[in-house]
């Protein structure tokens, strides 16, 4: 279950935010289903050979980001995507972070419909998963 | 039970004129895993046998477990596991014997099982004699002993030099495996920010006998940035930002590292100073370390020449 | 339990040592005894006079002329190499090997640390250059091999050897554990024990050599003590 949670610690990013990211696209993906039990803390630390701290951090932050839910002496579960709020301040980060996206493709020289093909074939990539969840309920 | 698991007060201990440890000042609580960094020569191995009562300090002092550390009781070392500097053991032993003679010193302590179990796992015969082992082996086989007694405090002085990405991973493991143990205590140096990033909460930095950080690791992450100015015109001279560690003027940008510098603060000093692009360029922990310890005016080995 | 552990370390470390000074002294002192006892030798002329029956000597001569005098000399080289070698092996070698954090971050005293060293060696000496002077001795007073009793006092003179063995070790000792360098106070501890063992061996009074001897190994233990309880390593 955790094959798909690999860290680099010599890269950019503190290593908490590396597993936050890679279960947030595991979850937009659909590769965790609403409901899917996520690994243990002290089970994904050993296995990712981290500090259970770090680990414990990541699925905080998930749990404010809205992602997982954890029920105490059960674990930690993937929340329901119904439930998931997005407020403004979420849809203005998630502005800036669009821009960049644009910034870097205007000056690679990429086209606006070039750009915008591009989006959609990577969301489609996304959706066919998330298709697969919406069926399953 | 004290929380404070280790306590230095204005640690210093000069050899000649120069001190080699500099008023240290450091508590680290209990169930903390502290990694303990600096350049080569920082002083780390040094404040470590201070803590530990193998040197005596010339101003100041320290404890463990609530213990000044020039009158360590048998008793609190008992509690302490400690993994020395090169970890040295006596050439001529075996493992076996070793191990005999570890545990007579923890006769209700002692895990057979997780020694013997560690012994398996690292592929380590205990016929075998320390002058046979390699470098990376001793490393185990003193893990090993320091580990089996579980110690309430465990003590490494830089336990991964020398040994190779494998042997490190291995030796990461079971400290991961000690850590899960509630309420365990380590303090250990390192050269490398990735296993330090790896496994700590609590960095320590220290530079030139003087310690420059300790606070938690994610704080430390969080602080230390690097923000990229850009400019059509020309590039001011002059940069006076609070938090500034170092700045490098580019053709037409502005490389500023700042730490625990204010966002906002930033934004209107670029403002100020007409910057038109601001980037914020996020740095690995090695990056960081290296920008947080270099002198202000550190120069470059090589200079890269246009031709 | 934890000493027993300790002094199981050191005295094993001893151990090759102790070895190769038994080794020495029997195969030396054993063949100068044989040399003698099978006439091979010019010195047994002079036993050989004295155990004619009837023949009266002055005691004084006993000790000189005893085919022991010639093994004294091999006690003498034997306890003193082996407490010289013992010193540096306990307290120079592991200033190299780097053990000495390993070794002291113990559930122990320090002075528990210094006593296991001080009995290994101890023990070391007595058993090594102790028992095959014995056995020595025992061989001399055979009457099938010099035909008289050998003298007690060269009995003691041999411990006396052995004791200044013991000076040696500790004097080696205590330079090993001293700060200083070379040419000051460090070489207070081997310089002390030289003098004791050039002043013992020119006494001819037992008493005196013991009291000389007795006084230096409590200078010197009270010195290695005071040295290995505040050291740094």
């Amino acid at each position: 279950m955790a094959v798909w949670i690999q860290i680099l610690p010599g890269s950019d990013e503190p290593i908490y935010l590396q597993v936050v990211e890679q279960v947030s696209k595991a979850i937009a993906k659909g590769e965790l289903a609403s409901g899917d039990k996520l690994p243990a803390v002290r089970k994904l630390a050993s296995e990712l050979v981290i500090n259970p701290n770090t680990v414990a951090r990541a699925y905080t932050q998930l749990e404010q980001a809205g992602l997982v839910v954890t029920k105490t002496g059960s674990g930690t579960f993937v929340s329901d995507p119904k439930l998931r709020r997005s407020d403004a301040a979420d849809i203005n980060a998630l502005a800036e972070r669009i821009d960049t996206l644009i910034t870097r493709a205007l000056n690679l020289g990429i086209e606006a419909a070039d750009l915008t093909k591009l989006f959609d074939s990577r969301l489609a990539k996304f959706a066919g998963q998330s298709d697969k969840r919406a069926g399953e309920k | 039970m004290n929380d404070t698991v280790l306590q230095a007060k204005g640690l210093t201990k000069y050899y000649g004129n120069s001190p080699a440890v500099d008023h240290l000042d450091l508590e680290i609580p209990r169930g903390c895993i502290c990694g303990f960094v600096g350049r080569n020569g920082a002083g780390k191995t040094t404040a470590i046998k201070l803590m530990l009562g193998l040197l005596e300090p010339t101003a100041g002092s320290s404890s463990l477990l609530g213990c000044d550390s020039s009158a360590l009781t048998p008793a609190i070392r008992q509690r302490i596991g400690y993994v020395a500097e090169g970890h040295r053991l006596f050439r001529w032993m075996t493992i076996g014997g070793l191990e005999r003679f570890q545990r007579a010193f923890f006769p209700k302590q002692w895990d057979d099982k997780l020694f013997g179990d560690m012994m398996e796992y690292f592929d380590l015969p205990k016929r075998k004699k320390i002058k046979h082992l390699s470098n990376g082996q001793r490393a185990q086989v003193s893990l090993a002993l320091a580990l089996a007694p579980n110690p309430e405090l465990l003590i490494m002085d830089d336990p991964t030099l020398g040994l190779d990405a494998a042997i490190r991973r291995q030796f990461l493991e079971g400290m991961i495996e000690l850590i899960m143990r509630q309420g365990r205590t380590i303090l250990f140096s390192s050269h490398i920010l990735g296993d330090v990033e790896r496994v700590s909460d609590r960095i320590v930095v220290i530079d030139k006998g003087v310690l420059r950080a300790n606070c938690s690791l994610e704080q430390f992450q969080r602080a230390i940035r690097k923000v990229v100015l850009g400019f059509s015109g020309d590039v001011p001279g002059q940069v006076d930002i609070e938090g500034l560690l170092h700045c490098k003027r580019g053709d037409k940008q502005l490389e500023l590292t700042l730490v625990g510098a204010d966002d906002e603060k930033v934004a209107a000093f670029a403002k100020s100073i007409r910057a038109e692009t601001y980037n914020v360029v996020t740095m690995s922990l090695e990056d960081q370390f290296i920008e947080f310890t270099a002198p202000a005016n550190h120069k470059r080995l090589f200079q890269w020449e246009e031709r | 339990m934890r000493f027993a552990a300790l002094f199981g370390k050191e005295f094993r470390e001893c151990l090759p040592w102790m070895l190769l000074a038994a080794i020495v002294l029997f195969a030396f002192g054993g063949f100068t005894l044989r040399m003698q006892a099978h006439d091979i030798n010019p010195i047994r002329e002079w036993s050989r006079g004295y155990s004619t029956p009837g023949t009266t000597m002055q005691a004084s001569r006993l000790t000189f002329n005893s085919p022991l005098a010639v093994v004294g000399p091999w006690v003498f080289g034997s306890a003193i190499g082996l407490g010289l070698i013992l010193g540096a092996c306990q307290f120079w070698i592991p200033n190299f090997t780097r053990t000495w954090p390993f070794l002291l971050h113990r559930s122990v005293h320090r002075s528990t640390v210094l006593a296991a060293k001080l009995t290994a060696a101890t023990v070391g000496l007595i058993l090594a250059v102790g028992g095959i002077w014995v056995g020595l001795f025992w061989y001399a007073c055979r009457p099938d091999v010099f035909g008289m009793p050998q003298p007690a006092r060269i009995f003691i003179e041999g411990w006396i050897f052995i004791t200044l063995g013991l000076v040696a070790y500790l004097g080696t000792a205590v330079s090993g554990l001293s700060e200083a360098r070379w040419y000051t106070t460090k070489i207070f501890g081997i310089a002390l024990a030289a003098i004791v063992i050039f002043v013992t061996a020119m006494q001819w009074s037992l008493v005196w050599a013991l009291a000389v001897i007795a006084f230096s190994i409590a200078l010197l233990l009270s010195q290695l003590f005071d040295t290995f309880a505040t050291k740094e390593f």
